[in-house]
């Protein structure tokens, strides 16, 4: 078996004197979508908020490709540290759950802030890419639109495609339809099943349990800050701990 | 990126013309060496600004143009001032002399160096037209006079037993007095005689001498100008022996004022026979270059480096580093709670002491500059917390540094938060530079009082004066209108 992309081992979270992750590990497989799921408060937000350093964890490791943080033995060095962590964000891209697109750029200037900006590439090939983005996510045309001017679906795969444009190892997307009304889910939930189905490595956040057991190779389920359950798409329709049996009956019947 | 380049440019042009405009007076010791003269110029007919001619002229203007002429100076560089800021501009070393009726009394006398005399006269009690039973000094006791705060004749109303009221200078004493707001005046005889000639005023009359001394009036040194003054004092009595104070003083006053006992006064003649309208069509254009001239690159220079001030503070507030954030909130709070007035006077008058001087000009931009940082910094870091967090996360998620999601992401929106509060500040700061008249720099305002003091035209004056400062007002608040409405097209 070939070493997995993704790797994080012994992660611990405290918000204060509250434990919020006590030990996850995981690994993930290039091309692989990871569904990480869980009652509100099982960490699996600041999961995700860890694989790109939006949260620092007290402790353990999160190695994409070949960057990697041990927030254990962090160096003392400022700048060493701050050179460390810039690596691991620049393999992941994120999309947010209200997407947090840039309101005072337009829609392509959204998209080729990071390429051009960050990654110093030259603007006009960026644009030829962020073009492209935008015909795979179904928004070619509105390159000069405001976010203001998007519906929340066009927003979010705004959102998404923004996250393409840095040509990230891994997708990181946080409940990206949750913020989201109900009819324009089905739109955002169909961009991501296209990037499963092109070979992205993604690890989403979502209640869409339905949708999450269309795409997965990998499901997680949290409580209490550790992993609790984890297997196939089948754990979702199969659970075996009574924690998952009891959250997804719960969600399910929500619906 | 070129709008920015465009206000850099600006701003170092700005910069480099208040430079200009603020250049000090070069003082070489010896001949032809300029004396920097402070005088009210709105104390007719000693000190005052012809409205026909514009020039500052008057007595004291004359006697002391005389004597530069006599010293073998330059032609004088005159300061104008209130009287109560004379003294203090004196001990900050930013006029040589000053040439305003000073009276000579011993507590002066420790402190500064006097020439001869070149004026007598004596002090009179002033009392509304009805008033009948305050005739000499020993009636003041328990009344309220109006005077200026530093001179001679507050003393003497004060050790009479009045309570003094402050007030700009003696036009605005005499309509104090007729509006029955204080109950008495002691002045200079001729002062307050010309007053009656020039208004034609009879709501206020001289009721008596105060006291039986003769007041004399001199030429005042700091006690560092030893030999300015000995030239000074020198060319006096050669003026005075060769006829020329003589003439001066028929001149304005159909007497010679130069000597002791001089002959009954005569100021009868009608120095100002303009309506009010003729009086404001006369002071549009002064005060027109009063605002060009003063309010305006005041304002422009003093809120363009205000918003620099503020947003480097504002980063230092919310800096981590207690090392940044503890100084930016000391800044802050002190600004914010003290006058602007107080900082005015600290920044042109104390300085000096310490060793520090700067031009008017600058001393007034910067004072009120640092004003302006402090409060933009607590707008523009409001204005920077209410940006939602997640543009920051955004910001980061895409690689960005700290600095660089500041100035791309987050300052941008930021601006648009903060252009109503800010330009709440710009057209408090308009309005504000109207205090530089006390810090000697010539704005709008100064002009009005000058034109104002001359004519005792208050009313119109001043209505005219807030005309022009609302005209500004309004077109910046246009300005505003149009900068939201941009900035707003890219509303969330």
């Amino acid at each position: 078996m070939s070493t997995p992309l993704i790797e994080v081992h012994g992660l611990a979270k405290a918000f204060g004197d509250t434990p919020v992750l006590r030990g996850v590990d995981f690994t993930a497989a290039s091309g692989t979508a990871t569904v990480l799921l869980g009652p509100s408060g099982s960490g699996k937000t600041t999961v995700l908020r860890s694989l790109n350093v939006l949260e620092t964890p007290d402790a353990g490791l999160v190695r994409i490709g070949d960057a990697a943080v041990d927030f254990s033995e962090l160096p003392d060095d400022k700048g060493a540290r701050r050179r460390q962590v810039r690596a691991l964000r620049s393999r992941s891209g994120m999309v947010f759950q209200s997407h947090n697109l840039f309101p005072h750029k337009t829609v392509l200037g959204n998209l080729i802030e990071g390429p051009v900006q960050v990654q110093g590439r030259p603007e006009d090939e960026a644009v030829a890419e962020a073009r492209q983005l935008l015909e795979q996510v179904g928004l070619a045309g509105r390159e000069d639109a405001r976010p203001a001017d998007l519906s929340g679906g066009q927003q979010q795969r705004v959102g998404i495609a923004r996250a393409l444009a840095l040509k990230p190892d891994v997708v990181l997307l946080d409940e990206p339809t949750s913020a989201l009304d109900p009819e324009l889910v089905g739109e955002v939930l169909g961009v991501v099943r296209d990037l499963s189905q092109q070979g992205w490595t993604m690890v989403i956040v979502t209640h869409e349990v339905r949708f999450a057991r269309d795409v997965c190779d990998q499901v997680l389920f949290l409580d209490g800050g550790v992993v609790a359950e984890r297997g196939s798409a089948e754990v979702l329709t199969d659970p075996q701990h009574e924690r998952t049996k009891q959250f997804l009956r719960r969600v399910l019947e929500a619906r | 990126m070129k709008t920015r380049n465009r206000v850099l440019a600006i701003l170092g042009v700005l910069l480099g013309l208040s430079a200009l405009l603020a250049a000090p007076a070069t003082a070489a010791d010896g001949d032809g060496r300029v004396v920097r003269v402070g005088t009210e110029g709105t104390y007719p007919p000693f000190t005052f600004v012809d409205p026909r001619t514009e020039d500052l002229t008057g007595y004291d203007i004359e006697v002391m143009d005389a004597v530069a002429k006599e010293a073998g100076w330059g032609e004088p560089d005159y300061v104008q001032s209130t009287f109560d800021a004379l003294f203090p501009a004196l001990d900050a070393d930013r006029i040589d002399v000053i040439a305003n009726q000073v009276t000579i009394n011993p507590e002066r006398e420790a402190r500064y160096l006097f020439t001869r005399p070149y004026t007598y006269s004596r002090g009179v009690i002033v009392t509304a037209a009805g008033t009948d039973d305050v005739t000499s000094l020993d009636d003041l006791k328990g009344l309220t006079a109006a005077q200026s705060e530093t001179s001679n004749w507050a003393q003497v109303a004060r050790d009479a037993g009045a309570t003094v009221q402050s007030v700009e200078g003696f036009a605005q004493a005499a309509e104090l007095l007729v509006q029955g707001r204080v109950d008495v005046i002691v002045n200079d005889n001729i002062a307050v005689l010309d007053y009656l000639a020039s208004t034609g005023s009879d709501d206020i009359k001289i009721t008596g001498y105060a006291g039986e001394e003769v007041s004399e009036q001199a030429l005042v040194f700091p006690k560092s100008q030893q030999a300015l003054r000995d030239q000074a004092d020198k060319a006096l009595e050669q003026l005075g022996s060769d006829g020329t104070l003589a003439d001066i003083s028929e001149k304005y006053f159909g007497a010679d004022v130069s000597v002791e006992n001089p002959d009954e006064v005569d100021v009868t003649t009608d120095r100002d026979p303009r309506s009010w309208g003729e009086v404001l069509q006369d002071a549009a254009w002064p005060m027109l270059r009063g605002a060009i001239q003063g309010t305006i690159p005041l304002t422009a220079i003093s809120f363009a480096a205000g918003l620099l001030i503020g947003l480097a503070v504002a980063l230092a507030r919310m800096s981590p580093s207690r090392l940044l954030s503890a100084p930016a909130r000391c800044y802050i709070s002190l600004i914010r709670g003290t006058p602007l007035l107080v900082q005015l006077f600290i920044f042109f008058y104390g300085l000096p002491q310490v060793g520090v001087t700067l031009p008017g000009f600058l001393a007034g931009c910067l004072a009120l500059s640092l004003n302006v940082g402090g409060y933009a910094a607590e707008i523009i870091r409001g204005s920077i917390l209410s940006v939602p967090r997640g543009q920051l996360e955004a910001a980061t998620t895409i690689g960005m540094e700290r600095w660089q999601a500041m100035r791309r992401i987050v300052l941008p929106q930021a601006a648009r938060i903060a252009v109503p509060p800010l330009s709440n500040s710009l057209l408090s700061l308009v309005k504000d530079t109207s205090l530089v008249s006390v810090i000697l720099v010539t704005d709008l305002f100064r002009e009005a009082q000058n034109a104002a003091a001359f004519s005792q035209q208050f009313m119109p004056l001043y209505i005219f004066a807030a005309l022009y400062y609302w005209v500004i007002c309004f077109a910046l608040s246009v300005g505003q209108g149009r900068l939201e409405k941009r900035l707003g097209r890219y509303a969330v």
